[in-house]
């Protein structure tokens, strides 16, 4: 195995340091790359384009900087200079129409000398958590590929889960870089909105909700890839005597039970690692919270609709994506308006409690990655669809704005197991540096852990 | 009246005012999300955010003020 091939298997900072240090050529680095997408990609459909010339002249170009000669994954969801992008969908049905253009995500990328090698898959119209409908067909699970990925940034996770690259650029509106991270057994950040590069987007200007973020096997990749994306240093610190709170709801309890004994098992490290303790908060209405997040994320998707322009969609977009577009016109415009006053209810709500504790955890889905073609989960409560289950856990920090994080904490039937963590507006850094105390406590065992088609010969896949 | 015959009756009628066409397999996705949605929204009506106070223009990057 070459050098190159070997670096592809180590972490984000680790292919930046060496290439810094003239240890490996990026260019050998960038083939590699492409070499390995070209080989596990067709299984998992996580990247929907290559584009080798444009990724040998950003190479070509790359400034000096934290990510100088690093490949990296931008999902379907912001233009490049050279390609608009498709929102995983045959029509986005944009305000504007998309154009290529210079996003801001790419300019970051650019900028910290990154070379964008691949686009990730994604939902249809970001309107999913199991990415199992797309324009380009559903990417799939690494750690199985007959389960879904997640979603909506699912080519994303999927390509840093099968270390096809180290990192990877996601967008979160209601969950959409945790559910991913989550089902694949990744770190992902949603940081604190409007703190991450956004301009391009479609939905840029109006979006309340979407957020761009890192999706990298462990906290200090997410950390690196995080601070580029923010334009300004996510400064790692030792967390020492937090305060943890904890619900008891069904975002906590009507979950698996792998899934809810992972969650505590990996409190528990946290706790013990850094001095901290658990605290049991209330925060009544959840579920209302998430249909006030789900009614606030539709209405700002719809400023591209009309009756007129609903009835000429473009016959590739799926059923269910026709469908429910038209839906949301029928939705009453006076449940937007109390969704907005269960939003300032609930920021009032969330700020309260950070006055009492550090962090809110919960797991962040209930079960692990459901079946691609029936996304459905066992609940105690009883068989649910995968979104209704996920978005309990997931919306509460798009529809406040503060920041949160999944990380992988355990397998059930073979499956990667993520817990969320929460904080207050601003300290995105603090969930990183409990996760990197979390990956001391258990020995990186969760974060190292890679899926069979990742592995090297004689490695377990469950470490 | 149930939820799926308010979804019947709504649906065919809400696409209507509008002037929304729908093949039968976009009316099935939509009477599935009404019977899924309807009955929180309804709910959402009668729930009390009345403590919460007004935050028109919220700054999503920080915490609301005090």
């Amino acid at each position: 195995m070459s050098g190159a091939e070997t670096a592809l298997d180590r972490p984000l900072r680790d292919q930046a340091a060496v290439i810094a240090a003239g240890e490996l050529d990026a260019g050998e680095l960038l083939e590699a790359t492409l070499d390995r997408i070209a080989e596990r990609n067709p299984t998992l459909n996580a990247v929907v384009e290559t584009f080798p010339q444009r990724s040998r002249e950003m190479l070509a170009s790359a400034p000096a900087g934290p990510l100088h000669g690093v490949p990296v994954v931008i999902k379907d969801e912001w233009p490049l200079p050279w390609r608009a992008q498709r929102f995983g969908a045959a029509e986005m049905l944009a305000a504007t129409p998309p154009q290529p253009g210079e996003s801001g995500p790419y300019r970051a990328l650019r900028d910290a000398g990154a070379v964008i090698v691949g686009v990730g898959n994604m939902h249809e119209l970001g309107s999913g958590s199991t990415g199992n409908v797309s324009y380009y067909g559903p990417a799939r699970n690494p750690w199985d590929p007959e389960r879904c990925p997640g979603g909506s940034s699912s080519g994303p996770a999927a390509a840093v889960a099968a270390r096809m690259v180290a990192g990877a650029v996601g967008a979160d509106g209601v969950g959409s870089i945790r559910y991913p991270a989550a089902y694949c057994g990744l770190t992902g950040l949603k940081p604190t909105f409007g703190r991450a590069a956004m301009a391009g987007h479609h939905m840029a200007e109006y979006s309340t909700m979407i957020v761009s973020g890192p999706l990298c096997v462990d906290a200090a990749d997410a950390r690196l890839l995080g601070s580029v994306l923010c334009d300004e240093e996510l400064t790692r610190g030792e967390p020492r005597g937090l305060r943890i709170g904890v619900v008891r709801d069904l975002v906590s309890e009507d979950v698996e039970a792998p899934v809810r004994a992972s969650c505590a098992k990996a409190l528990g490290l946290i706790c013990a690692a850094t001095d901290s303790e658990l605290v049991e908060i209330e925060l009544p209405d959840l579920e209302t919270s998430a249909l006030a997040a789900v009614l606030i994320a539709n209405s700002e998707g719809m400023a591209g609709l009309s009756p007129a322009r609903l009835n000429r969609l473009d016959p590739e977009l799926s059923p269910l994506g026709r469908g429910l577009l038209k839906f949301r016109m029928l939705l009453p415009a006076a449940a937007s308006v109390k969704a907005a006053q269960v939003r300032a209810l609930f920021r009032q709500r969330v700020a309260a409690l950070f006055d009492e504790v550090d962090l809110i955890a919960w797991p962040t889905v209930p079960a692990v990655a459901p079946p691609l073609q029936a996304p459905l989960v066992e609940l105690p409560s009883g068989t649910t669809t995968a979104d209704q289950a996920n978005v309990r856990g997931g919306a509460l920090a798009n529809l406040t704005g503060i920041p949160a994080i999944s990380l992988p904490v355990g397998h059930s039937e073979g499956l990667p197991v993520g817990l969320q963590l929460q904080a207050a507006w601003g300290a995105d850094a603090l969930l990183l540096d409990v996760a990197e105390a979390l990956e001391g406590a258990n020995g990186r065992r969760k974060v190292d852990a890679r899926p069979p088609l990742a592995l090297d010969s004689g490695q377990p896949a469950e470490a | 009246m149930g939820d799926s015959n308010r979804g019947d009756d709504f649906i065919p009628a809400g696409l209507a005012a509008l002037g929304i066409e729908a093949d039968e397999i976009e009316l099935a996705v939509m009477t599935a999300a009404q019977a899924m949605f309807w009955p929180p929204i309804l709910e959402l009506f009668d729930f009390d955010a009345s403590a919460a106070r007004p935050e028109p223009r919220p700054d999503l990057s920080r915490a609301p003020a005090r």
